[in-house]
């Protein structure tokens, strides 16, 4: 019987500074390993420690991923030390992802904060490969500060897609900057999409997809409609250790993609 | 298959006989503690652990009253364990060896049962407790007393078992009634033949009657201790989220973490990283639910920061995730967690109190 908790190697082919305090790392699995976008992995660095991340690269990629980064804790800080052609364990893809299918036909409106948009990357790339499947894509992206703002080089090159609208703002203007300025969630007003026939998708810090949740309420989607990534310290990424537990669900196995009517009866679902 | 008869005197033998083909546990007299009784009930103090058949002495072989101090789990997943190794280096999963537990109560069949979920359901099967599990013969046995901090009967859980088991046996007179519950069992008692008389209808209800006692005996005592019925439980417990009572009844804890450690359905745990030698392991080791960092996340953000919750979150993953998810309540009603605690928190008296909290909401708003 396979063992479970056997990682696979992957060889860390180069290492992208993204901002002072975010790195993309491009890996290459020594075995077949592939992802739906959304789906998460548990990343190792061999003796020392594992973590979740979300893969931020497109899902048709099969020989090789990226991982983008934020140097928080303990891992993730050794992880930004590492140089091209370290060894890494995967363990996964776990989760369910995100349904694309379902969305065909729909217009979608995503709305990221910060490192969120990593995960968002994937999406993207994962939906610029069938716009035709969809009817408008909207993208609404926040962060901080300008020096927050992941894929900085890639943005404008989104923008052009034809039938993609993408506008970032920053809560903390300097003078680099000449966008817009103020929370995410102030741009989600007056959007051109059918409420009836669309979804919206969040991902970002929790305080920003509580608020973001409460306006996308406000402005007419129905919590069956809202996808939410949710996020704790999945350990085992199966549903078996314990440590992901919300409500009734495990945030590995039942998501980490949720509904907000999945979640919206559950308590304490933003701490 | 119909219930058997083995004589006591065969019985010793039978196992000389079993411990050349399983790795034999038996259940010897411990070191036991008083725990005094809010109602004056007299408890038992003896206790009981599993031991290796092959150490203990035969006068030391006993048909255990009431449950062991540990629950089973730890002979499915042991408190720390290497799971994996090095890439391409594959090891094996352990667990070949047939093993054999005597001494086996019905509450910790009922957890099994939560076990089997995690592990062998969901995502995947967890190859580890699949191959240990499969390879383990249980044999329970009808409990004849209990402790003061028992309560399965108030869970409807029978201080008896009727499947769950390979084997159960129900001391009668000087031998005991021996059922057959599964395949593994009845392999068993096809090899061993010789040994198993068939039980007449006279030894079947005499052993009826004993049960029936016991049962009688045991709600007597858990009468006083006023448990919600099972199924009003997770209700109350989700009433409950905003209790003062997770605040009030944490102030005693020390965070052991013995609660989780002797609860025989308490499945947590975590896989680590760590070196050894030249080689890196990935371990799991069990995990407790009370201790500070048990749901921190990188960069130091902590959901349940506050002792009240993790108290909390320990009944609602017992009496709402799991009831949601498969209709069990994951407590077996052992009392394990009474007994460990130092803090003398009692999960009865919460569950008492949350009730009556409820009771008493339900009163003030239909006015």
């Amino acid at each position: 019987m396979e063992n479970i908790y056997q990682p696979i190697e992957g060889i860390i082919e180069e290492v992208i500074t993204e901002s002072p305090t975010i790195k993309t790392f491009v890996v290459r699995p020594q075995e077949k390993f592939e992802f739906r976008t959304g789906q998460f992995i548990e990343l190792s660095l061999p003796g020392i420690g594992e973590a979740p991340f979300t893969p931020s690269s497109d899902p048709n990629i099969k020989d090789k991923f990226d991982v983008t980064i934020m140097n928080a804790g303990k891992i993730t800080s050794l992880l930004h030390n590492t140089a091209p052609n370290t060894s890494v364990g995967i363990r996964g893809p776990y989760g369910m992802g995100y349904p694309l299918d379902t969305f065909q036909g729909k217009d979608i409106l995503i709305v990221g904060g910060g490192v969120g948009l990593a995960p968002l990357r994937s999406l993207l790339l994962a939906l610029f490969g069938r716009m035709s499947d969809f009817g408008k894509v909207i993208m609404r992206y926040g962060a901080r500060s300008p020096g927050d703002i992941i894929y900085k080089s890639l943005i404008p090159q989104w923008q052009q897609k034809k039938n993609f609208d993408m506008v970032v703002t920053v809560d903390r203007s300097d003078e680099t900057w000449k966008g817009n300025v103020g929370l995410v969630t102030a741009l989600l007003k007056g959007l051109p999409i059918n409420m009836n026939n669309a979804v919206s998708i969040v991902c970002g810090p929790p305080i920003m997809m509580k608020f973001a949740t409460l306006k996308l309420l406000e402005i007419g989607f129905k919590p069956k409609d809202i996808y939410l990534s949710m996020e704790k310290n999945m350990s085992c990424g199966l549903g078996k250790c314990g440590h992901c537990r919300i409500g009734k669900y495990y945030i590995c196995k039942d998501g980490p993609v949720f509904t907000y009517e999945q979640l919206k009866d559950l308590m304490d679902i933003w701490d | 298959m119909n219930t058997l008869y083995l004589r006591e005197e065969r019985y010793f033998k039978f196992l000389d006989e079993l411990s050349r083909e399983y790795r034999v546990y038996l259940p010897v007299k411990a070191q036991g503690q008083a725990l005094a009784c809010a109602f004056g009930f007299k408890a038992a103090t003896a206790d009981y652990a599993l031991e290796k058949y092959s150490v203990v002495p035969k006068d030391e072989i006993i048909f255990n009253e009431y449950r062991t101090i540990d629950s089973l789990k730890s002979f499915f997943s042991p408190p720390k364990e290497k799971v994996a190794s090095d890439f391409g280096s594959s090891s094996g999963i352990p667990g070949d060896e047939k093993v054999a537990v005597f001494g086996v109560k019905n509450c910790d069949l009922f957890s099994l049962r939560i076990q089997d979920f995690v592990f062998l359901g969901g995502a995947a099967v967890d190859p580890f407790y699949e191959k240990r599990r499969r390879n383990t013969l249980l044999v329970s046995g009808d409990c004849l007393n209990f402790k003061e901090v028992c309560f399965c009967a108030a869970l409807d859980i029978m201080p008896y078992a009727l499947d769950g088991f390979d084997l159960n046996m129900s001391p009668l007179n000087a031998g005991f009634l021996v059922d057959v519950g599964s395949d593994k069992g009845r392999e068993v008692v096809e090899k061993y033949a010789s040994y198993f008389l068939p039980a007449t209808d006279t030894q079947i209800s005499a052993r009826q009657k004993k049960r029936e006692a016991m049962l009688k005996k045991l709600k007597e005592h858990l009468v006083l201790h006023n448990i919600p019925r099972k199924e009003e439980i997770p209700g109350i417990v989700r009433k409950g989220y905003d209790s003062a009572i997770w605040k009030e009844r944490i102030l005693t804890c020390v965070e052991c973490g013995g609660c989780n450690m002797l609860c025989g359905t308490c499945h947590c745990f975590l896989l680590s990283d760590k070196k050894s030698g030249n080689v890196n392991e990935k371990v799991r080791s069990w995990d407790a639910c009370l201790y500070l960092n048990f749901a921190r996340v990188a960069g130091g953000a902590n959901p349940m920061k506050n002792r009240y919750q993790r108290l909390r979150n320990r009944y609602l993953k017992k009496f709402d995730f799991f009831p949601a998810n498969i209709d069990l309540c994951a407590c077996c009603g052992c009392g394990r967690c009474i007994e460990v605690c130092p803090g003398k928190i009692d999960i009865r008296e919460i569950l008492n109190s949350l009730a009556k909290e409820a009771a008493a909401a339900n009163e003030y708003s239909t006015g």
